[in-house]
């Protein structure tokens, strides 16, 4: 009624107080009370009905956007929620990994178990269901319930133009969920530079696992911050009503990527940086998607995996590695299942051993803990620094690399590398066969298929491995055998050096003096040597073992052969399947102990020259040999693909390790001692060295 | 020597095998190779068969999976090129190849730093050997090597892209080492044929006249 008759009043207004309006404008504010006029009142009116009808309106838009906003926190809210339970439940699998770890190196340590509240899993019983609860609702709930009202304010926010800006309080609401304050100059360094995946700042926590907990500081920063690129990308990832303007997103990075690069070279690589993070940030979204997967296959998979197991292992099964076995096939599993699946699994794992060998009478049990992932073809030899935990390798791929096992180098471009080499030592122009590492650790020698003998300046252990190139890293090169040098052995106190090559001869050397060769020894009746070794408590004599199966004690000064270790004539049928691998000396016995590729390990007395034992120690061939420094336990590899630890004493097996992978009819090439501490290593034809601990 | 008891044959080099004799036992046919690292195995049978017979080399097993074979002999070509890093190293020194260039067109920047750096050539052919070696052993994206995901299988072709740069860089600054490599291993050649085979990069990268050179089958005249 009102608004017809206003609506009337309008017109007829509008017509008739042409001139009146005109007037009443001028004096309005003084004349309004004086002039009601009925055109006047009938437009004031009108005119305040209409900034009413305005504000309304405004009002009306004001509460959509509000209303926008609202759902949009709601649901953004709810995201979070997830996430953080997500993020709590790996904190607390952390914890408890990390407890476990403790536990086990104090039990290592002090022999005795550690109290330390409450170590049970901590979501054990329900720990099924929480694993795949967070993750689950991502996508149920993404997919099904929220999507239309997605839909419906992915509208709202296009209209409003509010697009932007959400994608920065998205990202800033996460980070600040997270207690970071990260920008992208941040995030390109942690790529860049620091650790990007849990993975490697468990390794760190394990690493120091001792009672204090200082390690934790770095962790959770970076850790977190990894975790929180994989959560957004999964936000990113699930909440597709973002889509359009991830689209922007990515095209910034993807702008960096191949299309444009190719066009210009030399822009590629300025923009490199950015490259690679968009690189990452795919990667990432991929790498949630799998993760939702790994999540619920963890559970499954080790069983399975226990269960059928590679076939190249089957055939090793022997009592007394029940260690090896399990471990070895978690972290195979873990290799297929990425990062988490390593997590979750190789604690399930440890705190099964743990009971098991609490109450095995065992001193120590070794476990894998570091992989060496670098040779491009088998590792043939490798050796530790005297004190650091520090590893050189020398593979067929014509280089040897420097590792320090306790600098997990900032991971360039993948961050689950246990260790990634410091140094390649390039030089050889053929596989390297031989390596051996002075007793000061100043210097290593490397002998090679091409003939030479490269003695190296061993870089500092903490250098940056993308560093500038140092030609004196190369000391000097021993030329003088004619053919592949295949083994080579370090007299420390003299700072002599034997090699044996299979041009026929067995040469001593003084490296870093004048006259570099001090002697040749050959034994025409014996042929080739095929392995070195010093005679530890008789400095002046070395041992070479030859093709014809026997081997050979010379004296260095003279010349000539003092004894030879000749097995009798009834165990020597058949001479050539007794061909000799490696032969090493007791650190302090006169004991000599040689592998064959009968399967044997055979002990020798150095002065006598008998053969004082003989046993069937491997499945395949016996490769290499090593004994600890103490001169208690001997380690032996073979290409049955285990490495097995004997105790000197009684000559019984205390543990057996699968460890590498075969390449044609080769598997473990060679097994180290550390010198001073708690390592032990392998090397296989599969390009891989693994670590014990 | 190479044959053990009986009729089996065991593929080993023992210790003493002499350097002519490194490797050489009977080829063994792919489908009998059981092991995880078979393709490596393969190629590098054929290789040592003969380097020059590159179609041989680079034709694929019946049914095999494409994504391993490029990865392993992107695998292959990062390992021999050490031997040609080796011989740059003798030669190429920091005062005289001050930067990564092949024509005047370009300088390459060194992408192993968190910033690009113009390292001198012989750094940047380490620095991308070693960055080279990490990814292509990086547990992250080849955590196998009997398969591998799409997207890692994505990351070869910046692999080959930057690698091939030590060719062109050897080509034009260090031709004498270049021909000699070349005639020995005949590994630019395979590495051109196998980038252009499987697309990993374009023709205009491709800045060595390799292939060219193949039809005029001239080894060492441009």
């Amino acid at each position: 009624m009102e608004d017809s008759s206003s609506s009337m009043g309008q017109n007829g207004g509008q017509m008739g107080s042409q001139a009146a309006s005109s007037s009443n404008n001028k004096q309005n504010e003084d004349s309004q009370q004086k002039d009601y006029s009925v055109p006047g009142i009938l437009h004031f009116i009108q005119h305040e009905w209409a900034r009413f009808e305005l504000e309304r309106s405004q009002w009306e838009v004001d509460r959509a956007e509000l209303q926008a906003r609202i759902a949009f926190l709601q649901g953004e809210r709810k995201g979070q929620e997830n996430l953080k339970n997500d993020l709590v439940r790996r904190i607390k699998m952390l914890e408890y990994a990390l407890k476990q770890e403790r536990a086990k190196f104090h039990k290592h340590k002090y022999g005795t178990e550690l109290q330390q509240g409450d170590m049970n899993p901590p979501v054990m019983d329900d720990s099924g269901e929480s694993q795949l609860d967070p993750d689950q609702s991502y996508l149920p709930v993404g997919n099904s319930t929220w999507k239309d009202g997605r839909k419906l304010l992915r509208q709202y926010l296009q209209e409003i133009g509010y697009t932007d800006r959400i994608i920065d309080v998205r990202s800033t609401r996460v980070r600040a969920l997270l207690g970071l304050n990260n920008n992208h100059p941040d995030q390109e360094e942690s790529y860049n530079g620091g650790p990007v995946n849990g993975n490697e700042s468990i390794k760190r926590v394990s690493e120091t696992q001792g009672r204090r907990t200082p390690a934790k500081k770095p962790q959770p920063g970076s850790l977190s911050e990894a975790m929180m690129l994989d959560t957004e990308a999964a936000v990113m990832a699930n909440l597709d009503f973002l889509s359009n303007t991830d689209v922007d997103m990515d095209d910034d990075e993807d702008m960096s990527d191949d299309g444009e690069m190719d066009h210009s070279v030399e822009m590629e690589d300025e923009v490199k940086p950015n490259k690679k993070e968009g690189e990452d940030v795919d990667a990432l979204a991929l790498e949630v998607f799998n993760e939702l997967n790994r999540l619920s296959e963890v559970e499954k998979k080790p069983e399975t995996k226990n269960a059928a197991g590679p076939p190249d292992w089957d055939k090793t099964q022997v009592p007394k590695r029940p260690i090896g076995i399990s471990d070895e096939d978690n972290i195979d599993a873990a290799l297929g299942l990425g990062e988490l699946a390593q997590l979750t699994v190789n604690n399930d794992a440890e705190s099964t051993y743990d009971i098991a060998s609490s109450k095995e009478a065992f001193r120590k049990t070794w476990n894998a803990k570091y992989t060496l992932r670098s040779h491009f073809d088998g590792v043939r030899a490798l050796g530790f620094h005297p004190t650091e935990p520090v590893l050189i390798t020398a593979s067929e791929d014509h280089t040897l690399k420097l590792w320090n096992l306790q600098k997990t180098v900032p991971a360039k471009k993948s961050a689950s590398l246990d260790v990634e080499p410091l140094y390649t030592f390039r030089m050889h122009s053929g596989p390297v066969l031989s390596l051996a590492i002075s007793g000061t650790g100043e210097h290593c020698y490397s002998g090679g298929l091409d003939g030479l003998i490269n003695c190296w300046n061993i870089p500092n252990s903490n250098i940056d491995p993308y560093d500038l190139f140092e030609p004196d890293v190369l000391n000097t090169t021993l030329h003088g055998h004619s053919d592949a040098v295949w083994g080579l052995s370090v007299l420390n106190s003299k700072q002599q050096l034997v090699s044996c090559s299979s041009d026929g001869t067995v040469k001593l050397w003084s490296p870093h003096s004048k006259v570099q060769l001090l002697n040749t020894f050959t034994s025409e009746q014996d042929g080739i040597p095929s392995s070195v070794d010093f005679i530890r408590d008789e400095p002046n004599k070395v041992v070479a073992s030859f093709a014809s199966s026997h081997c050979v004690i010379f004296d260095t000064e003279t010349g000539k052969p003092v004894l030879r270790l000749e097995s009798t004539s009834q165990d020597s049928v058949n001479l050539s399947a007794k061909k000799i691998y490696k032969i090493v000396c007791h650190p302090t016995l006169s004991l000599t102990i040689t592998a064959h590729e009968d399967r044997h390990i055979r002990f020798w007395d150095n002065h006598t020259g008998k053969m004082v034992h003989s046993m069937v120690a491997h499945l395949d061939a016996v490769t290499s040999l090593a004994v600890d420094p103490n001169g208690l336990y001997l380690l032996s590899g073979s290409h049955d693909c285990s490495i097995r630890l004997w105790h000197l004493d009684n000559k019984t097996c205390v543990q057996e390790i699968t460890a590498h992978r075969k390449k044609f009819d080769e598997s473990i090439l060679d097994v180290a001692f550390h010198p001073s501490r708690p390592y032990i290593a392998s090397a296989g034809a599969d390009a891989l060295a693994k670590v014990f601990v | 020597m190479k044959m053990a008891e009986g009729a089996t044959i065991l593929r080993r080099n023992r210790p003493g095998t002499k350097a002519k004799d490194f490797c050489r036992w009977p080829d063994e046919p792919f489908e009998e190779m059981d092991s995880t690292l078979a393709v490596q195995q393969y190629i590098q049978q054929l290789i040592r068969r003969d380097p020059s017979n590159i179609d041989l080399i680079l034709r694929i097993p019946d049914s095999h999976d494409e994504g391993v074979w490029k990865y392993e002999h992107l695998r292959q070509f990062c390992m021999e090129l050490n031997g040609l890093a080796v011989r740059l190293q003798g030669e190429c020194h920091p005062e005289t190849c001050t930067q990564m260039t092949a024509t005047e067109q370009w300088i390459f920047l060194c992408a192993a730093h968190k910033t690009p750096k113009e390292c001198p050539a012989i750094d940047y052919t380490r620095h991308t050997l070693d960055g080279a070696a990490c990814l292509l052993n990086s547990n992250k994206y080849f955590p196998s090597r009997v398969s591998i995901k799409e997207s890692s299988v994505a990351k070869l072709g910046s692999v080959c892209r930057r690698v091939y740069r030590i060719f062109s860089h050897a080509y034009f600054h260090h031709r004498q080492i270049f021909d000699e490599f070349e005639t020995e291993t005949c590994l630019c050649k395979r590495f051109t044929h196998f980038v252009t085979k499987y697309n990993l990069m374009s023709k205009d990268n491709l800045i060595v006249p390799i292939l060219e050179e193949d039809s005029a089958s001239g080894e060492s005249e441009a």
